[in-house]
């Protein structure tokens, strides 16, 4: 195990900390507001998919990403138009939203396949920083996608935690009633946040294949949007523990590739099962735990809001 | 200044299901069109084409009926929780349990009779499902911990399980290095019943049959809607809640575990991870689709069944297989706007008037 | 209707006075004349309000005597079929509670508004605070606020870890915080401990001297006397006496106004003998779903024959007491005899069994199970007699639910259909028919009339005499003094978890009724002090 390859493992950590925050900050907006989004797998395929036709066509990565942006939240305001506005089932509307994303993305992508990218984001450049031994690689020569993930994350807890904004977005997602009583509008903020949710998910599609793997493929997303779910469990519900777990999860994904070369005799399939082993435990432990203080998941979870009807 | 509000109907529209069924088809028919008109190809070629493929002949049927094997079972599967209210979102994880139940069956089982070989298979599938949700049926009536999360969560993991015995233990020494379980002996396989359809199409019409009956004419199935309808007229009624969460959400798994074993003995050479092939998801679709009553996920089933066949048949065609997905995602969008539409009346409200939503 | 006792200084534009105001001071709050109908019932007959600026005025009623549909209309929740709202002498159109703050009335509710993971001063500022939120500086400016009014809370704790007493403050705050000038309070010691009651009277006294306008819901005599300043009572949708001042008048007297002078209904159907014990409740005590002290050591018996009718305030335990006879609350000690044994842990079902019927006062949600057909709630008690191994006997079911609804008249279309069709008249009279058609040794019933209209109320009423007259015991708990009155046989007054009286339903008075009712009962020394 040499020097280069703890580099080469934690550079890729970050990286794959980053993709999964993206998306499951999207997702913990949505949920903060009271809607589960189980479409997340969908919208960063239709985000991946939009960033590499767009840059195909116009060579323009940032272009590429504002495409995929808007596609990723167009199809989260498609989840926010049933549940919200028609009242459905929140679990069926994600279900499907999965399973029409990435339908639409293979339609969309399926004369790409296989093609070389029309435009990549290039890695930052922060001049001496990236020489600083370790963090210099690790942490100053990524991707812009990696920065925007921190970004968004400190936007993320500004605006929840210390505006009206955020206090009215999460209270939608704690008791719709008491917001609504308050003068809010139930269905704009949840609408809002769903939105705002499908374009961090359409920006984690992106950050494939405008940088990560610039290629376009079916299944490119790999199971990572079910990650992203599990994150925001087991990141319970707040930016910077979401962003630990990122990490965490980013690692596992890292060293999926690499036991063998650290000569470590442990199944990469088995160490792929663990972000979900350890979400599955947290979840019990929060409700063992709820028994004499809430949990931290958002009360309204799930639960369409009316008003009362007389 | 006005705008549309929704307003509850006193009494759901009878016979609403099925028409919002057809209009959540239409739509998804008419998308269909315009996606194919795109893409240049004639969409009525297009549209024969898979009907032809998945019901134009006993053959097509055959096909068909296999696929609806599956998404039946796991449709039956989210029906059985949903008739309790509950959400099993690992129906996919559970057919893979299923399957690998069944797979190690046919490694202890060497040489024994077909018969035997398949009961027995049949029997550990279910008992997989069973066991892998067991443990969010256990953690649900305990501990009230969310079934959906844990179900969603052990999906990965059980596709991860098959992925490690394949690439290990379950490894056949003569792939040549590649990670795939052996090929099932002939004596592991279902029986077929005409053309290509095998009789796994009997087992799953049966076990939907009998769940149709017990829902609906047995005191257990009657228990159940108690509990789905209302917990606390439930206990009134002296029926315990922890007890019925657990038996419904283990028995939702072991149908699920059933599809898995039947999916690999009745279509499948050797379990592989992708032998589920996201029967679970579209079996949510199912359910919601039949309203949580097993006799319309046998109907639904089918529908998918020919939807999924007919869209492999197109690819010959130089379509997109990805259209057949499209339209089912867009059946059940489609007919969910037209099903809230069979519950709630559109009703012109001025400004931003409140008293009407009351 | 009376002058104002003790007017507080001279305050607000008095000139512009709205035409046939009597007084030189405008009113803060009139309500004038306001009718609001639901389907099948009057809430607001005519009723009117009027509240002198910065005075506790308590608003006294029965239930049902259109307190809250007063107050409802008062904030903005309803509008009024009919009538005017004038506020500081300007009449409003309410659309949304929203309208009604604007114009400075705010309302507690008697169900809590917050956020529990949500720290207090997030609560008190949600909706109105500005777009960057500054805790330090909002949590001290909500402090202030507290602090101005005598109201101790700690502005960074989060609400799930507040007693019901700081939470109701918080909801005070919230009011305050967006300036309401007029504070509504529905029931508001319905959930406070005596010493939290006594605090927040001193919190109302301060906020008025402060210049705001208290509208106070209560129950509680000693309460209005204690901290009010005027009265109106209503009763029947109307308003039987208006803005009394608390100095002029009594306990006793505000009693008589509340439960009126005599029954309308005066034909009693004979009284049976009555026989042995068939229900007996001993030294009974268990908490509520907050886990608060419900029933404080409760005794009661009911023999074979014989109505005993429970009266009390609501919220006095008489729900806990039905659910704990029909085994569904959590008994902490003292038993339940049902027929001479002892079935204090017994389950509901095997109550059941030995005879007892339920009528639970959630008629759709735990007497009947809403998206189930007529059929399927006909059998929920008996579904067990109609099997045949496995099976449920559909046919035999069927039988047995057309014979419910045609001996107790249940009006329904389809028996297989959901019965969230059916009328609550019919609805009750499936369930209360469910209950009784077995002949039941034992019937509790919950507020059975509750919502019906006149014909419903009287088939339920019979339905329940016939049972007594066939010899089983009835424990009919009613908020409905009249019900009450007419029907029983022995009537019981509940108090704080207890029975504090008893009377004759013959020769009782009914303001002596009141009283008990109200925790003043001349035939008890004991029953003032709850815990």
């Amino acid at each position: 195990m040499n020097e280069a390859s703890l580099i080469g493992l934690f550079e890729a950590t970050v990286s794959f900390g980053a993709l999964l925050y993206l998306a499951a900050l999207g997702e913990m907006i949505a949920e903060k507001a009271g809607i589960l989004n189980l479409g997340v797998e969908g919208m960063m395929a239709m985000g991946a998919v939009t960033g590499f036709v767009v840059a195909l066509q116009t060579g323009n990565p940032w272009v590429a990403f504002v495409a995929a942006v808007a596609a990723g939240a167009s199809v989260g305001l498609l989840h926010g138009f049933f549940t919200v506005v028609l009242g459905a089932e929140q679990v069926v509307s994600g279900l499907s939203l999965t399973i029409l994303g990435l339908g639409l993305a293979a339609f969309v992508g399926r004369g790409s396949v296989g093609q070389p990218a029309g435009a990549e984001m290039v890695p930052v450049d922060w001049g001496p920083l990236s020489d600083i031994p370790w963090a210099g690689p690790i942490l100053f020569a990524q991707s812009p996608f990696v920065y925007l993930a921190v970004i968004a994350g400190f936007v993320t807890w500004f605006v929840l935690w210390r505006t009206r904004l955020g206090l009215a977005v999460r209270a939608a997602g704690e008791s719709a009633s008491t917001a609504d009583a308050a003068g809010h509008s139930v269905a704009g903020i949840r609408l809002a946040a769903v939105a705002v949710g499908g374009g961090l998910a359409g920006a984690s599609g992106a950050y494939l294949t405008l940088s990560l793997t610039p290629q376009w493929a079916d299944g490119i997303v790999a199971g990572r949007g079910w990650i992203a779910v599990a994150l925001v469990i087991f990141g319970a519900w707040r930016p910077g523990r979401v962003a630990v777990g990122a990490l965490l999860f980013g690692l596992t994904l890292a060293l999926k590739t690499r036991l063998q070369t650290f000569g470590v005799d442990f199944s990469p399939i088995l160490l792929s099962m663990l972000p979900y082993l350890l979400t599955i435990s947290v979840l019990v432990v929060i409700s063992i735990r709820s028994r004499n203080r809430p949990s931290p998941a958002p009360a309204a979870l799930g639960i369409a809001y009316r008003r009362e009807e007389r | 200044m006005s705008r549309p509000v929704l307003v509850r109907r006193e009494q759901v529209l009878r016979g609403g299901q099925p028409l919002a069924f057809a209009v959540g088809l239409a739509v998804a028919l008419v998308v269909g069109v315009a996606l194919l008109v795109g893409s240049g190809h004639d969409p009525l070629r297009v549209y024969e084409r898979m009907f032809e493929a998945s019901l134009g002949d006993p053959r097509a049927w055959s096909v068909t009926l296999n696929r609806a094997v599956p998404l039946g079972l796991a449709g039956l599967a989210v029906a059985v929780a949903g008739s309790m209210g509950l959400w099993n979102i690992g129906a996919e994880g559970q057919i893979m349990a299923g399957a690998i139940g069944a797979a190690w069956v046919v490694r202890i089982g060497e040489g024994w009779p077909s018969p035997v070989l398949i009961t027995a298979m049949l029997a550990a599938a279910v008992l997989g499902g069973g066991l892998l949700a067991l443990g969010p049926a256990i953690a649900r009536a305990r501990l009230g911990v969310n079934e959906i999360l844990t179900t969603l969560m052990l999906n990965e993991v059980a596709i991860r399980l098959v992925q490690w015995l394949t690439h290990g233990r379950w490894k056949d020494p003569d792939s040549h290095n590649f990670p795939l379980a052996p090929m099932l002996p002939d004596n592991a396989r279902l029986p077929g019943l005409f053309e290509r359809a095998h009789m796994g199409v009997v087992l799953a019409a049966v076990v939907i049959l009998l769940f149709g009956v017990a829902a609906s004419r047995t005191a257990w199935g009657y228990e159940l809607r108690v509990a789905g309808s209302s917990g606390a007229t439930a206990r009134y009624a002296g029926i315990s809640l922890p007890r019925k969460i657990l038996t419904v959400l283990v028995l939702s798994g072991g149908v699920a575990g059933f599809a898995g074993g039947i999916e690999l003995s009745g279509t499948s050479d050797r379990i592989t991870e992708s032998l589920s092939n996201g029967f679970g998801f579209a079996g949510i679709i199912v359910a919601a689709l039949a309203l949580m009553r097993p006799s319309g996920v046998a109907a639904v089933a089918l529908l998918f069944g020919a939807v999924q066949i007919g869209g492999q048949s197109i690819q010959t065609m130089g379509v997109s297989s990805s259209v057949s997905t499209i339209l089912q995602a867009l059946i059940l969008f489609g007919a969910i706007a037209a099903g809230v539409l069979t519950r709630y009346r559109v009703e012109m409200v001025a400004g931003d008037a409140t008293e009407a939503g009351r | 209707m009376t002058e104002p006792s003790h007017p507080i200084g001279p305050t607000g534009p008095s000139e512009t006075s709205g035409g046939d105001a009597p007084s030189v001071e405008l009113p803060a709050v009139e309500l004038r004349d306001i009718w609001k109908r639901f389907p099948g019932v009057v809430a607001n007959a005519g009723a009117s309000l009027r509240v002198r600026r910065g005075s506790v005025h308590a608003v006294l009623g029965e239930n049902g005597a259109g307190k809250s549909t007063l107050m409802n209309v008062l904030s903005g929740v309803y509008r009024p079929d009919e009538g005017e709202v004038r506020i500081d002498g300007v009449a409003h159109h309410f659309r949304t509670p929203a309208d009604a703050l604007a114009a400075g009335v705010g309302m507690v509710h008697q169900e809590f508004r917050l956020v529990p993971s949500f720290t207090v001063a997030e609560n008190v500022v949600l909706g109105a605070c500005e777009r960057i939120v500054r805790r330090p500086a909002v949590e001290s400016a909500v402090e202030a606020l507290a602090g101005r009014f005598g109201l101790a809370i700690e502005p960074d704790r989060p609400v799930w870890q507040l007693s019901m007493g700081e939470r109701q403050r918080v909801e005070i705050l919230k009011a305050l915080w967006r300036d309401a000038r007029i504070l509504i309070l529905d029931e508001p010691t319905a959930v406070l401990t005596p010493g939290e009651a006594d605090e927040l009277g001193a919190v109302l006294r301060h906020m008025a001297d402060d210049g705001r306008t208290i509208v106070f819901i209560s129950h509680k005599l000693h309460e209005v006397t204690g901290f009010c300043d005027e009265a109106t009572v209503l009763r029947g949708g109307k308003t039987v006496a208006a803005s009394l001042s608390v100095a002029d008048t009594d306990a006793s007297e505000l009693a008589g106004l509340m439960v009126g002078a005599s029954p309308v209904i005066t034909e009693r159907p004979p009284a049976r003998e009555a026989g042995e014990i068939r229900l007996q409740v001993r030294d009974l005590r268990c908490s509520d779903d907050r886990g608060l002290p419900a029933l404080n050591g409760l005794d009661l018996a009911v023999r074979s024959g014989q109505i005993v009718g429970v009266a009390g305030v609501a919220g006095n335990g008489q729900r806990e007491l039905a659910q704990a006879i029909a085994g569904l609350r959590h008994v902490e000690s003292g038993t339940v005899h049902l027929v001479g044994e002892d079935r204090t842990d017994a389950t509901p079902r095997q109550r059941f069994a030995d005879g007892l019927g339920y009528i639970p006062e959630d008629r759709i949600g735990v007497g009947l199970a809403p998206r189930l057909s007529v059929t399927d709630n006909a059998v929920l008690r008996t579904y067990g007699r109609h099997r045949r191994g496995p099976f449920l006997d559909a046919a035999s079911a069927t039988g047995h639910c057309r014979d419910l609804v045609d001996r107790f008249g249940v009006r329904t279309g389809p028996l297989d259909e959901p019965i969230a069709g059916l009328s609550g008249g019919n609805l009750q009279r499936l369930l209360v028919g469910r209950e009784l058609v077995g002949g039941p040794r034992v019937v509790v019933a919950a507020q059975p009339t509750r919502g019906l209209d006149v014909q419903g109320v009287k088939a339920i009423q019979d339905l329940l005499v016939g049972e007594r007259d066939a010899g089983a015991a009835v424990l009919l708990i009613s908020e409905d003094l009249d019900e009450l009155s007419t029907l029983a046989d022995r009537l019981l007054v509940m108090h704080a978890g207890r029975i504090v009286a008893e009377f004759d339903p013959v020769t009782a008075e009914r303001h002596a009724i009141g009283e008990a009712m109200i925790g003043h009962a001349e035939t008890a020394d004991d029953t003032g002090g709850d815990q």
